[in-house]
């Protein structure tokens, strides 16, 4: 099972992505309408097509069989979706009080649950399964870790998060809540 | 297109096809006066029919209405499955739209029809029900033969009045068929046989009606085969029908079924009894929809729930979803009827959507799991059906959401959706309804916007590659436009994307199909390996573009626009680089609009959006303009991405994208395409600035007056560096005068180009743009390397005089449109503007609070949240550009030749030598001004001490004095002459040699003054000169030094020591020596530093005594001392009251050593008397044994007081003798007196004789003072001091007489010393006279 985690600033630019591959297996709900897609495509627009429509991942998960480790998920799709939550985040911002969004997307295979600092900064993150309380924990940690790195004064909401410390410590988060 | 509205299911379609020749804005005439009718009244359908036919046909006073829908296109022969599951996909009838022309036939229209018909509609289908053909007449004159008469053809004359009454009616009738069929439909699925072809497959497919009976009959009962249409046995009777003839005409039970309602139970239990092998769960469905489908929703309710009934015990999946669907558009239809034109004034508890929405979802889970294990390829079909279902959920709610609530106007919406389905009536079609709009449909209908994109969001899945490409562009074109309307702009933007990919699919297949570039990929010959490519490789390497045979653009706009949509909703924006029409852009040259471009916002780049999305999308954005081919597209888009995105692109991508884009504009340009884009790269200039012109060139600007002969003649040399001034603003706004030009000669502007690209930057053209006089430039094709600033040089010529003004340059991209960039001088004004609007930009960065898309830069200005920085019109400055003042043409000299070999010249110290100079004239304009100025390296330390005002008054006179009257150079003015077009003239220039002078420059000053007037304007009062300069490198040798100047006292005892005097020169005989005491010795060393010997000669020039001079050879290395006697001299107060001058005409000098009046006297003095001391004493070199000479200056030396007292005369001269009277005779005798001294007596009375003669010019006062030594043995008579000699004019002299005694024998030394007084003044030592006296006793 992967999750993708965005962080993204006020102006939607991503300032920290990570993948993590969870060892918790994927749960399989696929439909019988999403078997059996053709594999090839006429031409390479079909192939975007193919690849938005979350197809590519899902032929990859009927031929491959097996544990899908994520390898099979386009990272401009995953993004692309990340992206298109927003919409719904931005909803939910505006007319909630919360700071965790749980669950507020949904989109192909993908549940999109979501973090808004004080500092609109939005936490995004793509998941398969059920995890609310683990990802609740994730979020918090996180969100720890991004105020201890804006901390810096040469940090601003619009600097890019190249800190190797923040990295591990985000993954190691995810490790062990994900 | 299909429209996907909520009651598609109860819609009766009706194909609207174009017959014969028919112009499409026609037919599209004639279909909208045909889609006038939504729906038909039921009452207004003909129900004549009596047979099976009449059983779906209304009351006659029944109120419902038939749903009408009029598509232009038939489904796809692949749904051919579905025409059982759901009727209500196919058309159930045809209606041709032919127009009658006068050469058209009416049956060659009817054929026409007919087989176009067979071509749409596969042979197995069993529909259409019914068709007919309108004929419209065109004009009154047709002829058309109207007694033909064939069936389903209607002619509707032109004239015919009430056009559309008719039509109703037709329609009405149209529709009566169309209900007596499904009655004939239906009874043949109730048939045993029909019921088993229905339950054979998930998607079972009736085979044509005529083929049903014969089977049945065939198999079960062995009757002959009858006609189709008489074929069916009714339901009522089938229990019959198994058994009795199935020919009986069933009549009695028509009217019955008019209200079906009462019959059902029946009719439930009698097919019950059928259903030997099949459940009739399916036909109960069938019935529903043909009952739903006739407008009767009571019955298809009734029906659907006996179906449901039976569906939930079996797997039914598809068919249980189909009538669960069914169910729920009745629900809608009947809340329609009821609360048509009503108020609404639903108070139940719930919802009243819930019902409905729960049935929806209910299928569409059934739809998702419906199995297709069955081999079937049904795939599409399902994947069909499921879309829908979840399209018709989400229409379900965004209409209730959309219409404010559950009411009339939701109702409408889902059932006849109009012209625009996907724009609600409460929704604005700008995009960027508010939210606030947006959350207040939400807050009255109760129905949140998530709600509704988490139905629809159901609907995206892998499964929609599953559809037909037809049904994938419908479906998520709508889908888009629900995201689109519920203000859900990235996932609209998610779909459009999808949208644009199966739509560039169809073109790029569509265009490899047309037979000439079959591609050995297309599907079908999947085995051959075709790629299957995700979108990681997206736009880099669309292979495989065909031929386009037919070159036909429409859609394309469309297709851009989607994109443009899309990257806008990613941040990017693509019409940031704007397209311009090529051939418009010479007006726009010739009118250029002053663009004011801040490179500030360059420099303040804000990242928005997310970078990694915004590069892919623009990368397929230019592959998709690519495949249209729209080239100048592509341009533009991959310069818009360039122009913007470039912190984000990798330096892959910015070279796919310029070359992408410089070989779509190549293609463009050589298409004609006329179009191209503007110039993209930011700004490329930095600066403009004149390159300064040679300085033989450079033309100087003076007053006319500076040719009048001055009055006041202080040498410019001294007044060099000096201002008096600390803060001069004349001589900045001097400074900063405009460059000057000349006219047709060539001016350089150096212009720097910056590329911040990593490719090189291709410039076509940049020239400048100037306005002002005219101005020919030539433009330039320049490279700007990657990563770099660049210089250019652009030349012109300007052609009038005048002022010329630089705005800026015209830039020109290859295959782009130039675009002028001006660029303001950097004034004070220009400086402010910018870091106004710099400090606005820079107070918005970093900031936070604006988040989403209300932080993309043009939605920030949109909404004037943040203000622009522009001025307001009344305070706004025109900007100053770069001015150049164009002058006459000029002549032009040049040095021909010189006499100076190598340019430099060497010279003793004092040595004068003559440089010949050749200037020619090399312009078409006489030379008729010409004036030398010098040069060397003396001059400027000299200046600079001069101007530190640190030197004494002496010093600076000193100075000043060797800078003006010891030049390096001179020349003789008058040797300026006018040198007319190619003359030459010769110009000889002296050069002293001075030592510390290295180097020297001779500037010639030129100009053409007087001009033809060509006007009768009043002449300039200015003028032009150019200035030549020839440097000239000097090398002085110091080869004489003198030093030691002294000026000592003449010996008073020549007779005694004549010997020494000899020595000191052989002339010594003839010095003419008058009176000793007027006399003094000037003395002098002289030594030869150099390797050469040199005679040395001094030169005596003083009034009232012979020339004299003395000549000596120093040899190299030695010193010689020389030693001239010299007549001392006076000189009268006036001359020593003057201050020692300054050359210079400088003011403000402040003695800055405190010197007490005193010393100041002094201190003129020495100045005055050595200033005389020079006059009269000059010296002079010469090489020994060579020809070259000079002057030995002798200014290097000073003067002491004691040389002063030496030199000067006295105010007095006392003369002492001493006399003695012989025994009171007044006869004196005198003392005997030999060489200087007087022998007097002892103890003898002897008189002391003193005569002051006065020598100044003016008179005095004078007493003496004696001294005598040894005082003790002398006797004198009164005091010593103070002897009176009273006042004395000038030249008088008298004597004064005092007697003495010598007491003892002996040397005796007595001196004089005058004392002059003048009222005021008194002069200590007027004069000084010396006796001496030997005195010898008298026995001796």
């Amino acid at each position: 099972m992967s999750h993708h985690l965005f962080l993204l600033s006020p102006s939607d630019t991503p300032l920290y992505t990570l993948t993590h591959y969870s060892t918790k297996p994927t749960p399989s709900v696929t439909s019988p309408l999403s078997a059996n897609l053709p594999n090839w495509s006429t031409s390479a627009f079909a192939g975007t097509l193919t690849a938005l429509s979350g197809a590519s991942s899902a032929t990859h998960h009927t031929t491959g069989g097996g544990v899908r480790m994520g390898g099979g998920q386009d990272r401009h799709v995953i993004q692309m979706i990340a992206n298109a939550s927003l919409d719904a985040i931005e909803d939910a911002m505006r007319k909630e009080n919360l700071m965790y969004l749980k669950t507020v997307d949904k989109f192909n295979e993908w549940t999109i649950s979501a973090f808004i600092t004080p500092g609109n900064m939005k936490f995004v993150l793509l998941h398969e399964g059920k995890n609310d309380d683990g990802i609740r924990q994730f979020f918090v940690e996180v969100w720890e870790l991004y105020v201890k790195t804006m901390l810096n004064p040469f940090h601003t909401a619009h600097t890019i998060i190249r800190s190797p410390v923040f990295d591990t410590r985000v993954r190691a988060s995810a490790k062990k809540y994900l | 297109m299909d429209t996907h509205a909520f009651a598609s299911l109860a819609h009766v379609r009706i194909l609207l096809m174009p017959v014969g020749v028919i112009s499409q804005s026609k037919f599209e005439n004639y279909a909208s006066e045909i889609r006038t009718f939504e729906s038909i009244r039921l009452g207004d359908i003909p129900a004549d029919q009596k047979d099976e036919r009449a059983r779906f046909m209304p009351n006659p006073l029944s109120t419902g209405h038939l749903q009408l829908s009029f598509p232009t296109h038939p489904p796809p022969r692949s749904h051919l499955p579905l025409s059982l599951l759901r009727p209500s996909h196919f058309p159930l009838a045809v209606i041709g739209v032919a127009a009658c022309t006068q050469t058209d036939s009416l049956s060659s229209i009817y054929a026409q029809f007919n087989a176009s018909l067979l071509d749409i509609f596969p042979s197995e289908g069993i529909y259409p029900l019914a068709k007919n053909c309108f004929v419209f007449e065109e004009s009154d004159d047709t002829n058309l033969n109207l007694s033909d008469n064939l069936p389903g053809l209607v002619v509707l004359p032109n004239m015919m009045g009430n056009k559309k009454l008719y039509i109703g009616t037709l329609l009405a009738d149209l529709c009566s068929q169309i209900i007596g069929e499904f009655g004939v439909v239906i009874q043949a699925l109730e048939s045993p046989m029909g019921n088993e072809y229905l339950n054979s497959s998930s998607m079972p497919v009736i085979p044509p009606l005529s083929e049903i009976p014969s089977p049945l009959n065939g198999m079960k009962d062995s009757l002959p085969p009858l006609p189709s249409h008489h074929s069916q046995t009714d339901m009522n009777k089938s229990g019959f029908a198994l058994s009795a003839a199935p020919n009986i005409k069933r009549t009695s039970s028509g009217p019955g079924f008019r209200s079906s309602n009462l019959n059902t139970p029946l009719a439930r239990k009698r097919l019950s009894s059928i259903g030997v092998t099949s459940s009739h769960a399916r036909l109960f469905k069938v019935l529903g929809d043909l009952f739903l489908l006739s407008g009767r929703p009571d019955d298809a309710m009734v029906w659907y729930s006996e179906a449901l009934l039976l569906f939930k015990t079996s797997q039914d999946f598809a068919w249980h979803g189909a009538a669960l669907e069914g169910a729920a558009t009745v629900l809608i239809i009947e809340a329609w009827s009821a609360g048509h034109g009503l108020q609404h004034s639903a108070t139940s508890m719930r919802e009243p959507w819930t019902d409905v929405s729960e049935k929806l979802t209910q299928a569409t889970a059934l739809y998702y799991r419906s199995p297709t294990t069955d081999g079937e390829p049904n795939y599409s079909l399902l994947a069909y059906l499921y879309s829908s279902c979840v399209l018709r959920h989400s229409s379900l709610l965004f209409a209730v959401w959309s219409a404010k609530g559950w009411g009339p106007l939701a109702f409408t919406t889902m059932l006849q959706p109009g012209p625009t389905p996907y724009l609600p009536p409460t929704l604005s079609r700008d995009e960027g309804n508010d939210w606030a709009v947006l959350e207040r449909l939400s807050s009255i209908s109760g129905i949140s916007r998530s709600s509704i994109a988490s139905v629809l969001a159901q609907l995206h899945g892998p499964w929609l590659l599953h559809l037909g490409p037809r049904e994938r562009v419908a479906i998520l074109e709508a889908m888009s436009s629900l995201y689109s309307c519920l203000g859900y702009r990235r996932k609209e933007a998610y779909i459009l994307r999808e949208v644009l990919g199966c739509i560039l699919d169809l073109i790029v297949c569509g265009r490899e199909e047309d037979g000439l570039s079959r591609m050995s990929s297309v599907p079908g010959t999947a085995g051959l390996g075709f790629q299957n490519l995700n979108s990681s490789n997206l736009g880099g390497n669309y292979s495989g573009v065909g031929v386009r045979l037919s070159d036909s653009t429409d859609g394309n706009e469309s297709i851009l626009n989607l994109l443009k949509y899309v990257c806008k909703v990613l941040g990017i924006n693509l019409d940031a680089v704007r397209l311009v029409d090529v051939n418009q852009d010479q007006l726009l040259h010739n009118s250029p609009a002053p663009v004011f471009y801040d490179d500030s916002e360059e420099d303040n780049y804000e990242l928005y959006g997310w970078p990694e999305l915004q590069v892919g999308v623009v990368r397929e954005a230019v592959a998709v303009a690519e495949a249209l081919p729209d080239f100048p597209a592509v341009a533009q888009f991959a310069l818009s991405a360039l122009k913007t995105l470039k912190p984000a692109l990798s330096t892959g991508d910015q070279h796919h994208l310029y070359s992408t884009s410089s070989r779509a504009l190549a293609i463009a340009r050589r298409r004609g395409d006329a179009k191209s884009v503007e110039y993209w790269s930011g700004r490329p200039i930095i600066s403009i600035t004149v390159a300064p012109l040679p300085l033989v060139r450079l033309p100087i600007e003076k007053p006319i007056s500076a040719l009048k002969p001055r009055m006041s003649d202080i040498t410019p040399i001294l007044t060099g560096a000096t201002d008096p001034f600390l803060y001069n603003p004349r001589k900045t706004a001097a400074a900063q005068g405009k460059i000057l030009a000349v006219q047709n000669e060539i001016l350089e502007f150096v212009v720097l180009l910056k590329n911040p690209y990593i490719f090189d930057l291709e410039l076509e053209s940049i020239s400048l743009s100037t306005s002002g006089v005219s101005f020919d430039t030539k433009s330039l094709r320049v490279f700007i390397p990657a990563n770099s600033i660049h210089e250019v040089v652009l030349s012109g010529k300007p052609l009038e005089i005048g002022t010329l003004i630089i705005r800026g340059c015209f830039v020109q991209a290859p295959g782009g449109a130039s675009r002028e960039f001006t660029l303001p001088l950097s004034t004070n004004e220009e400086q402010e503007r910018r870091a106004k609007s710099r400090s606005i930009l820079a107070c918005e960065i970093g900031r936070f609070k604006y988040s989403g898309f209300e932080f993309l830069p043009w939605e920030k200005y949109s909404r004037g949240k943040l203000k622009q920085p522009v001025q307001s019109k009344s305070t706004i400055i025109p900007p100053r550009f770069l001015e150049c003042k164009v002058v006459p043409e000029q002549p032009l000299l040049r040095i021909r030749r010189t006499s100076v070999t190598h340019g430099a010249v060497m010279l003793y110290d004092g040595e004068m030598s003559t440089l010949r100079i050749t200037l020619e004239n090399v312009s078409a304009l006489p030379i008729d001004f010409l004036r030398l100025a010098f040069d060397d390296s003396t001059i400027a330390p000299a200046q600079q001490a001069l101007a530190e005002g640190d030197l004494s008054v002496f010093d600076t006179y000193e100075t000043e004095h060797g800078l003006i009257h010891r030049p390096v150079f001179s020349w003789n003015k008058d040797e300026a002459r006018q040198i007319l077009p190619g003359q030459k003239l010769t110009l000889s220039v002296t050069c002293v040699g001075k030592v510390g002078c290295t180097n020297g420059t001779i500037h010639f000053s030129y100009s053409h003054v007087h001009r033809h007037q060509l006007t009768l304007d009043a002449p300039p009062q200015l003028f032009h000169t150019r200035q030549l300069s020839y440097p000239v490198v000097v090398t002085v040798y110091h080869m004489l030094e003198c030093y030691g100047m002294n000026i000592l006292p003449f010996p008073s005892h020549p007779s005694d020591d004549t010997k020494a005097f000899d020595a000191s020169g052989k002339d010594g005989g003839d010095l003419h020596l008058g009176d000793e005491t007027n006399w003094c010795l000037f003395s002098i060393e002289v030594r030869n530093t150099y390797g050469l010997p040199f005679e040395v000669s001094f030169d005596r020039a003083q009034e009232g005594t012979l020339p004299l001079t003395i000549t000596r050879t120093v040899p190299p290395g030695s010193m010689s001392r020389i030693v001239i006697p010299l007549k001392k001299f006076i000189l009268s107060e006036e001359q020593l009251s003057q201050p020692i001058p300054t050359l210079s005409d400088r003011q403000f000098v402040v003695q800055k050593s405190k010197l007490s009046d005193s010393e100041a006297n002094i201190q003129r003095e020495l100045f005055w008397y050595r200033e005389e001391l020079f006059k009269h004493v000059r010296s002079r070199w010469r090489e020994s044994g060579g020809i070259r000479s000079g002057n030995l200056s002798l200014r290097q030396q000073r003067m002491t007081s004691p040389m002063l007292d030496t030199i000067r005369m006295t105010k007095s001269r006392i003369d002492m003798s001493l006399v003695s009277y012989s025994n009171s005779s007044t006869e004196d005798t005198p003392i005997t007196y030999r060489s200087g001294k007087y022998y007097p007596r002892t103890d003898e009375f002897v008189y002391l004789r003193i005569k002051v003669t006065n020598l100044s010019p003016s008179s005095w006062i004078f007493t003496v003072d004696l001294a005598m030594e040894p005082l003790e043995h002398v006797v004198h008579e009164g005091v010593l001091i103070d002897l009176t000699v009273g006042e004395l004019k000038s030249g008088q002299s008298r004597e004064v007489e005092i007697a003495l005694c010598f007491l003892a024998c002996g040397r005796f030394e007595i001196f004089a010393e005058a004392k002059a007084f003048q009222p005021l003044r008194l002069d200590r030592k007027a004069g000084v006279g010396k006796l001496v006296a030997i005195v010898q006793g008298i026995n001796t």
